[in-house]
């Protein structure tokens, strides 16, 4: 079954020949292993550049379909008929020119207003959304904390939820079954494990999915306005764990609409207007322009 | 290794946009060179994905037979009435197809209809399995051929379930223990195969066309009365029979009916044939789905 060949696969990733061969850079790599020896590579031909995440000249274009889900009766028809479909897509770029690089140990806010691009660059990074154009690189595990269990499955567990989001996260099954202990340490649910997720309260659910987001050690996070719920007492929690990981992590990315946050979080802000980057420094002065633009005009 | 520039998630990636893995000239040389990266990538992400794989089985099994047993044997219960009514009006309707009395008919009616079961019930749920997983697929990165192919398992252990399930039961009415058997995991494993590339086109079709489902359901029905399933091929007169070679799924399905019916083996160029087949629909259906995939995501 699938804990044997995990177990294989864990032990080979620790033997030093299959480690030699991941140093080269351009190496593919596999999940589990990979994580373990990128923490050592700084030798490894990669101080002078330590870029954890670049984008270059990355553009999306989103089409906005006349027809959302077009009927395959009308295409057929349309087909024997002769008659061109019409044609009434209109396109959008949400996202031009981004050039962003962003190195170990950066915390970087992404501000803008409503509809600037902020949700989509995260999911470009993320890879849920392939860019039009641009040159994409990543360095490392993603743990995108874009919208809040994402891979949850109410009929299930909470025990088999962990294992099923750990999965999507690329932990393997024994990694996330060591890991499962904390995770019911700090949400404190440890009683509710093995009860059925539809069954929680959405701030039980809530804690669950920030105590697995948080758990799995990413090296690059994507946090998408998800500091600002839960009861006082998770909140003060949550901060807590987060600044925690955010030590850990190699890069943090923070999309808020709450300057507080970002200010107190992050050391480097960028900000979006429809797609482009406006500014992009340190975080009191980019806040400092940004909220003048916004409120003063 | 020549792979060196192929990306991987949750290691370092680089990936440029549009891929120049796509490039649009012509040239046979540029499509190899695009198919054989789409290849490595997804064995790539096979291993590390296989976890996510497990999880989406297993969590379906599991909420399916949650409760009991008895959602298991309830599965077997619909087939086995279907089976079972049609063995008896198709007995006394046709009779003597082939001079085989009702129980006899019985064995060859399950060969073929478990078989083609499993078939229909994979590409339905196919059909659905990205919509359905629209939720995933738009928060977190996941290549989208996991869930047909999950779909495609799950109905898969549910199929060699009931195989072995229906099989006892029909023991005493006459479906007899034989070596030919041994050939049925062969026979399933060429199935699956031909059935996850029909499953791959119909989920790709349906992400882009909502009403893909109902000619689906409307096809099926008439695949089903097309293949020599509830009636033998010498239904038709020697000189047209050859007309039956044409449906793709009829070598499967016969494949089966000798293993079970006949309690034979099927001569090798059966499997051949199947192989071949099976491999072809899987090749189509794969370029098909890797050619919508990056779509797929902006169409949910
Ligand atoms: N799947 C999609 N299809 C078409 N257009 C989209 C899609 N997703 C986002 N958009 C558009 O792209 C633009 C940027 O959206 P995005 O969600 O990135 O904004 P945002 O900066 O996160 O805004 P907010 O602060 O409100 O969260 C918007 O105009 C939005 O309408
Ligand atoms: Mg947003």
């Amino acid at each position: 079954m699938p804990t044997s060949n995990l177990q294989t696969n864990a032990d080979a990733a620790d033997s030093p020949a299959r480690g030699d061969v991941r140093i080269d850079a351009r190496e593919p790599k596999l999940h589990g292993p990979v994580v373990r020896h990128i923490a050592e590579f700084p030798a490894a031909g990669r101080s002078r550049d330590e870029a954890v995440v670049r984008l270059q000249n990355i553009g999306l274009k989103f089409t906005s379909y006349h027809d959302s889900h077009p009927s395959l009766k009308r295409a057929l028809l349309n087909l024997v008929l002769r008659r061109s479909a019409p044609a009434t897509n209109k396109t959008f770029w949400a996202l031009q020119g981004i050039d962003l690089t962003i190195r170990q140990g950066e915390r970087v806010a992404l501000v803008g207003t409503n509809g600037a691009g902020k949700s989509t660059l995260l999911k470009v990074i993320a890879r849920i959304y392939e860019p039009t154009v641009g040159r994409l690189t990543t360095r490392g595990r993603i743990a995108p904390m874009i919208e809040m269990g994402a891979g949850f499955h109410p009929e299930l567990t909470g025990r088999r939820n962990i294992q099923l989001n750990g999965a999507l996260m690329g932990m393997s099954r024994a990694e996330m079954t060591a890991r499962e202990p904390a995770i019911w340490d700090w949400t404190g649910l440890a009683e509710f494990a093995d009860l059925p997720l539809k069954y929680y309260s959405s701030g039980m659910f809530q804690r669950l999915a920030f105590a697995i987001a948080t758990e799995v050690e990413p090296e690059i996070l994507l946090v998408d306005e998800s500091l600002n719920a839960g009861d006082a007492s998770f909140v003060d929690k949550a901060k807590r764990r987060i600044l925690d990981v955010f030590d850990k992590a190699k890069a943090v990315i923070v999309v808020s609409h709450d300057l507080g946050i970002v200010s107190e979080l992050c050391t480097r802000t960028v900000w979006l207007d429809h797609g482009r980057i406006v500014a992009d420094g340190p975080t009191p002065e980019i806040l400092d322009r940004y909220v003048r633009a916004v409120t003063g005009g | 290794m020549s792979v060196a520039a192929e990306p991987s998630m949750t290691g370092d990636e680089t990936a440029e946009f549009p891929a120049p893995l796509e490039d649009p000239r012509p040239a046979l040389r540029a499509m190899v060179h695009t198919v054989r990266m789409y290849v490595v990538r997804d064995i790539d992400e096979f291993r590390r994905f296989r976890g996510v794989i497990g999880n989406l089985v297993s969590q379906e099994l599991h909420v399916r037979y949650q409760r009991s047993m008895l959602g298991f044997l309830w599965t077997l219960v619909n087939p086995a009435l279907m089976m079972s009514t049609q063995a008896l009006v198709f007995s006394r309707l046709f009779r003597g197809i082939g001079g085989m009395g009702p129980w006899e008919y019985a064995v060859f009616l399950f060969s073929g209809a478990m078989p083609w079961t499993f078939l229909a019930s994979s590409l339905t749920e196919c059909t659905t399995s990205l919509i359905h997983q629209e939720g995933l697929i738009r928060k977190i990165y996941v290549p989208k051929w996991i869930f047909p192919l999950a779909r495609v398992l799950i109905q898969g252990i549910t199929f060699s379930l009931s195989l072995v399930a229906l099989f006892v039961m029909l023991w005493p009415l006459g479906a007899k223990v034989s070596s030919s058997l041994l050939g049925l995991p062969i026979a399933m494993a060429l199935l699956g195969i031909f059935t996850m590339g029909l499953g791959l086109i119909a989920a790709t079709v349906h992400t882009f066309f909502r009403d893909f489902g109902h000619f689906l359901g409307v096809g099926l029905q008439a695949w089903y009365f097309l293949t020599p399933i509830i009636y033998r091929s010498d239904f038709l007169p020697a000189d047209e029979r050859w007309k039956f070679w044409l449906n793709p799924a009829y070598p499967f399905v016969r494949l089966f009916q000798i293993l079970i019916h006949e309690s034979s083996w099927p001569p090798a160029w059966l499997f051949l044939l199947c192989g071949f087949i099976g491999c072809a629909t899987f090749s189509a259906g794969y370029l098909v789905f890797k050619s919508q995939e990056r779509k797929i995501v902006f169409r949910l």
